[in-house]
């Protein structure tokens, strides 16, 4: 492969991931149950302005739930949600490209290595392009692209750590990614795209945030219920629904379900609709907190620029 | 460029218009005057302040994020298991521990940067020349720095005595497996200077590496770990080297040190100093690295100038 000239390659011979045995140690692999109400969402931490070389970025962070660190294990029970997103754009477009009346848009969606249980590599696989054709097909239909004839703009996201399909105790032989764990990471780029692509200023109709729905079994009373933003570890999913959603206009830009769901389609969507909602409240308060930074006071250092670092330069004569 | 005494009109255009039309003559207007200051506030030899943030990545054995004004890096350290028996060229019972690493390829960094860090770095494109020559001095810097022992690394196993041992010969120690890095440094934002950023992220997560405790399992024949994390082994780091870049700016009659460049000082200089200074438990600090390129403005004075500076930062 080409890439792997590019790259320090591993050893020669291959390297396998660590197997654990957990005789005598079976507290440290309970699975976690879902504490939270079915209607509750986990908290969200978003912000936006954190590449400032970007014409626009947003960071998106759902914190893992607190059961890990008591246990002392070393093997993570659940997965928690880290997404970084810039924008570059509008930028013009090469000169090989034809004439376009509208914005070009175009997404790539990456998971960075350490991302998930198995380590991934550097050269993109199918379903990472598969997320970045959902995510592009939600995020067209709110820019509006007529005012930025050829012009581009690019949508980069990298998944810093992603969830995961099932609990990873139950090793359902090779099941490949795709299943639910790839839902919510959906939803989350969704609302990470919209929000640097406010903060980079490309008009929009409206906000769209992401929201995630699913059927899930209860293992023991066999009871089905429908619960908003899942966790696969702790659940098993029966069937599951990512949408895009516009609130103001009440639109649907991207519609993603898996599984059987029988004749309860139209509600599964309405919860996934409900779970988006949410999400856009976190939305709308991360941008309005921007917004007003920005127009306040200008010298407020962001976290983590030192004071020193970026202050303004004092005004210089230029002669000769 | 308003001269009050003189009758004629100069043009007076803002700080940005300057800083995009003549970006050199306007470097130099800051750099020349008495006490001079970049245009990004500091003083030539001020370097960025640096925060790091380790531990937050939930699946890798170590992970750091280290932010240095707007540049920002994250790194996730995983260990694999490398069986001694796939290795193809087995290196020979008395292969010094220094070359171990080396010769089996123990520790593989990558540096990524098409993430969209920066306009310039957008993602679809394999590795460009700089990440790749960014991966190899960070891997050439890891091997000769010999910050891990090798030890850490060997997965041994004790065999029990069989009758052809001779009876005062102590069990046999072999190595059955060893622990593979990946070192995997990620850049999320890009302001200049990216070595200094990913040597900093890649030190800081080797502090807060922890490999688990694992043996060879002779019934299933495979390599067991614990998933106890108090049976978990931290890293143990021979020294703790710490990288400074200085770029330096040139015209046609001076030339200006300027120490951790940013992207705009960063394109103005054609020639850079990366000086690697490492502090171990014996001795207070000792010189690693000394990397030069670019130019022929940097004569012994100006590097020795530069490596003070690389130790008070240090300190």
């Amino acid at each position: 492969m080409q890439a792997d000239r590019r790259r320090l390659n591993a050893p020669a011979g291959g390297t396998a991931p660590p197997v654990f045995s957990f005789a005598g140690d079976e507290a440290l692999a309970k699975r976690p149950i879902r504490t939270r109400k079915p209607d509750e969402h986990r908290k969200i931490f978003l912000r936006t302005g954190v590449v400032p070389s970007a014409s626009g970025s947003a960071y998106y962070e759902i914190p893992p739930q607190g059961t890990q660190s008591e246990e002392g294990s070393l093997v993570p029970t659940s997965s928690s949600l880290k997404v970084t997103c810039t924008v570059h754009g509008p930028r013009p477009l090469p000169r090989n490209a034809s004439f376009s009346p509208n914005l070009l848009l175009s997404t790539h969606v990456k998971f960075a290595p350490f991302a998930t249980r198995q380590r991934r590599g550097y050269v993109r696989d199918a379903s990472e392009r598969d997320l970045g054709v959902h995510l592009d097909t939600a995020l067209r239909g709110v820019i509006i692209g007529e005012r930025w004839p050829k012009s581009g703009c690019e949508v980069v996201i990298t998944v810093l750590e992603g969830e995961e399909d099932a609990w990873w105790g139950d090793r359902r032989g090779d099941e490949k990614s795709g299943g639910c764990g790839m839902m919510s990471v959906l939803a989350g780029c969704i609302t990470v795209a919209s929000a640097a692509l406010v903060d980079a200023g490309i008009d929009c109709v409206d906000l769209v945030s992401g929201g995630v729905a699913a059927v899930v079994r209860d293992g023991q009373s066999k009871l089905e219920q429908t619960v908003l933003d899942p966790s696969p570890a702790e659940n098993d999913v029966k069937a599951a629904c990512v949408v895009a959603y516009l609130q103001s206009r009440d639109e649907v830009t991207e519609m993603w379900m898996k599984g059987d769901v029988g004749a309860e389609t139209e509600a599964l969507v309405d919860h996934a609709v409900k779970a988006a909602v949410m999400t856009r409240t976190v939305l709308a308060e991360a941008i309005k907190e921007a917004v007003e930074l920005k127009l306040g006071d200008p010298v407020e250092p962001a976290n983590g620029a030192p004071k020193g670092g970026k202050g303004k330069g004092k005004d210089v004569d230029m002669t000769g | 460029m308003a001269n009050g005494a003189n009758a004629s009109p100069g043009l007076s255009f803002s700080r940005e218009t300057f800083a995009k039309l003549t970006p050199a003559p306007f470097l130099h207007a800051h750099l020349k005057q008495n006490n001079s200051v970049r245009p990004n506030g500091r003083s030539p030899e001020e370097f960025r302040q640096t925060s790091i943030n380790s531990g937050s990545l939930t699946h890798s054995n170590g992970s750091a994020v280290v932010r240095c004004g707007d540049t920002a890096v994250v790194c996730g350290v995983r260990a694999e298991i490398l069986l001694a028996s796939d290795i193809p060229h087995s290196p020979g019972d008395d292969i010094e521990d220094d070359d171990l690493i080396e010769e089996v390829g123990l520790l593989v960094p990558n540096l990524e940067m098409s993430t969209g860090c920066s306009p310039a770095h957008l993602p679809g494109n394999p590795p460009g020349t700089l990440a790749q020559s960014l991966s190899y001095r960070i891997s050439s810097l890891l091997h000769l720095s010999n910050i891990v022992n090798p030890d850490d690394l060997r997965i041994q196993y004790t065999e029990p005595k069989t009758d052809e041992d001779l009876p005062d010969e102590g069990p046999k120690q072999v190595t059955k497996a060893y622990w593979t890095l990946y070192i995997d440094i990620l850049c999320i934002a890009l302001d200049g200077n990216a070595f200094d950023t990913a040597w900093a992220a890649t030190i800081a997560a080797f502090q807060n590496t922890t490999l688990p405790k694992a043996w060879w399992d002779p019934d299933r024949e495979m390599v067991v770990c614990s998933p106890r994390s108090a049976e978990a082994n931290s890293l143990r780091l021979n020294c703790l080297p710490a990288a400074s870049t200085f770029g330096v700016f040139s015209t046609i009659s001076d030339s200006f040190v300027l120490a951790d460049p940013d992207a705009f000082e960063e394109d103005l200089a054609d020639e850079t100093v990366t000086v690697v200074v490492a502090s171990s438990k014996n001795r207070r600090s000792s010189l690693l690295s000394v990397q030069k390129g670019g130019g022929a403005v940097v004569g012994k004075y100006l590097a020795a100038k530069c490596i003070l500076l690389a130790e008070d930062r240090r300190s």
